[in-house]
């Protein structure tokens, strides 16, 4: 797996950005603080936009800025080593502004090319990439033609036909509306799964950052205040002790478990009469949701269909943590239809809350509970135990 | 061999002003690139000296080129050593003068033009890959054609209708420094009216005809404003 390997300092109008961080370039990396906190500063010095910033930037062994060489005096010819930086145009890092920024003399289909023709790799065709983005339609109009979700559907194109050894979204959605977003977003996640290019993410709403994220990195007044697993650090933020001065303390954040695993789901099987349909976790477990999840609203036709029983489809369905909740043996009369059996591998208490992480089948479930209700069913860690939410407590983007 | 002295003035100043604006787009670009992207404060004393054209009379600086251009200064010395040739009243001269002269007329269109375009799509394509004369080409030179084509035009219609630096550097040698407008001169002197006219009413048409085309490639017409 590749690194990228900060060690930076960057002070403009005041402002100091300062971190020592090894983030590892997997999935999608979720970057998060509030307005000013140094996020897209971040970005911008990994993709070689910013020449202020002192330190090293390492991509894997290969040194993309490096400052700390200057004036020193090196081997035996006394050269001046001169400060090491990789040009934007050699980094092969592609990045989404917040503005789409595409080029309006040139149509659709031109931005892409303009893309393409500077990328040495040349392995994705613009055909496919404008059907991956679900441009084809569009691809002769003008750029200052199209809708704003448009116009950064093109920028996202444009950047995957870099073939970029990372991309970096700098709050690409902030300006689309909820429809919008939810396209995008959804096709963020199939893109990364389908190229397996790994991604950053900057924004500033951690509800989205659920929805896309593996692992996130927090920002708070140019510093780095976590990076992990986004459900680990969600419940950390969320239960930051008041007495922090973080300015993200007083955050509150909906703890979600995500199905990101590959679920098979079998879309064959017709909707019950109850308009349920049904996710197969394992041989033996199942997960029931509201079929309407995975319909078109306009079409009013499922938007993921598939002959294969077996095909793994990567959508994301969320859980709230508050929704689910344990119990010690299983029921059968109850009106909540989801039981699912699985072992406790992680208890974090802080204050009166309980954060519970639930190992069944592979997948890692998070279900909140209060203290009272620990010390009452003496929970322990490698206890067996079951899980219980109802159908409508699972989510798609759409909620 | 042309015979006619006016054609012969004609030709001149065709090829003058040709020159003129070629090399003032290859000297006028970088700069006014410099300029629109220069964050000192010293930006200003260099937009002062490139705007003193449009303020001096031009015989106040044929005056000063004169006096730099003739053999007994260093730079007329320097000329002459590599050339072998005198550069006062000279083809060379006028070209050099006329380059001077026309200086604001090309980086300021191209100037503005640049500072209005950003840094935004620049990077935008670096992040795709292409180089800073990549960029150049194929981002800059597209947006900002109808600039690059006001500029070129005022240049040259510029560099036609001088009079005072050409008349103080170049004097009035045919088919080397004689131009339009200093033949003209020559034939209002002479109270030769006819030849006078046709000089004159052909300058008159042809700029008018030139303005009107740099016009029309900038005209944007008016979108309706729906209610």
């Amino acid at each position: 797996m590749s690194t990228l390997s900060l060690d930076i300092n960057c002070q403009f109008n005041g402002f100091l950005l300062s971190l020592k961080q090894d983030l590892k370039l997997k999935g999608i990396t979720g970057i998060y603080g509030h307005s000013g906190s140094g996020k897209s500063t971040l970005l911008r010095i990994i993709a070689g936009l910013n020449n202020q910033a002192t330190g090293t930037v390492k991509f894997n062994d290969i040194v993309l800025l490096d400052s700390s060489l200057v004036d020193t005096i090196l081997s035996s010819n006394g050269n001046r080593r001169k400060k090491t930086f990789i040009k934007p145009q050699a980094r092969n890092f592609s990045l989404v502004f917040q503005d789409n920024r595409l080029f309006p003399h040139l149509n659709v289909r031109e931005n892409l090319a303009f893309a393409a023709k500077r990328c040495s790799h040349s392995r994705l065709k613009v055909s496919e990439v404008l059907k991956l983005t679900e441009l084809e339609s569009l691809a002769e109009s003008s750029v200052t033609t199209l809708s704003g979700g448009e116009q950064q559907r093109v920028a996202l194109a444009r950047a995957i036909l870099t073939e970029p050894k990372l991309l970096l979204l700098d709050e690409p959605l902030s300006a689309l509306d909820q429809n919008s977003k939810n396209v995008l977003l959804k096709m963020l996640i199939n893109i990364q799964k389908r190229l397996d290019l790994p991604m950053f993410y900057v924004s500033h709403s951690l509800d989205e950052l659920q929805q896309i994220s593996d692992n996130i990195l927090v920002l708070s007044k140019g510093e780095v205040v976590d990076y992990g697993d986004i459900h680990q650090i969600i419940h950390q933020l969320n239960y930051a002790g008041a007495d922090s001065d973080s300015d993200l303390s007083q955050l509150i954040i909906h703890q979600q478990t995500s199905l990101a695993l590959p679920l098979k789901v079998n879309y064959n099987q017709p909707e019950d009469n109850h308009g349920l349909k049904t996710l197969l976790l394992n041989d033996l477990q199942e997960i029931h949701f509201p079929a309407h999840l995975i319909k078109d609203h306009s079409t009013n036709k499922q938007f993921i269909t598939t002959n294969d029983l077996n095909e793994q489809v990567n959508l994301r369905f969320f859980i709230l943590a508050s929704d689910i909740s344990l119990c010690l043996e299983t029921t059968n009369n109850s009106s909540i239809v989801n039981h699912l059996h699985g072992v406790i591998s992680k208890i974090d208490c802080s204050n009166n809350n309980v954060l519970i992480t639930i190992d069944c089948a592979g997948q890692s479930f998070f279900a909140n509970i209060s203290s009272y209700s620990l010390d009452k069913l003496l929970l322990k860690e490698d206890q067996a135990i079951y899980m219980q939410f109802k159908a409508s407590a699972v989510r798609t983007f759409i909620t | 061999m042309v015979t006619n002295p006016d054609l012969l003035a004609l030709i001149t100043t065709m090829k003058m002003a040709g020159l003129t604006t070629l090399i003032l787009l290859l000297l006028g670009t970088p700069l006014a690139w410099y300029l629109a992207k220069m964050k000192s404060r010293f930006k200003v004393i260099i937009e002062a000296i490139v705007a003193l054209p449009l303020v001096l009379p031009p015989t106040v600086l044929g005056f000063y080129l004169l006096l730099a251009f003739s053999p007994q200064s260093l730079p007329g010395q320097l000329w002459q050593q590599a050339t072998g040739q005198q550069l006062a009243f000279s083809f060379s001269a006028i070209v050099i003068g006329s380059v001077l002269y026309s200086l604001p007329f090309v980086v300021q269109p191209l100037q503005k033009a640049f500072e209005q375009l950003g840094d935004s799509l620049l990077e935008a394509g670096a992040v795709l890959g292409a180089s800073p004369i990549d960029r150049f080409f194929n981002i800059v030179l597209p947006l900002t054609k109808a600039s690059f084509i006001t500029a070129a035009s005022l240049g040259f219609a510029h560099t036609v209708g001088e009079f005072g630096v050409v008349l103080m550097i170049g004097g009035n040698i045919p088919g080397e420094t004689r131009v339009l407008s200093i033949a003209l001169f020559v034939h209002v002197e002479a109270f030769n009216y006819a030849k006078a006219h046709l000089l004159a009413g052909s300058l008159l048409i042809g700029s008018m005809i030139l303005l009107a085309l740099i016009y029309l490639i900038n005209f944007k017409p008016l979108r309706e404003v729906k209610p």
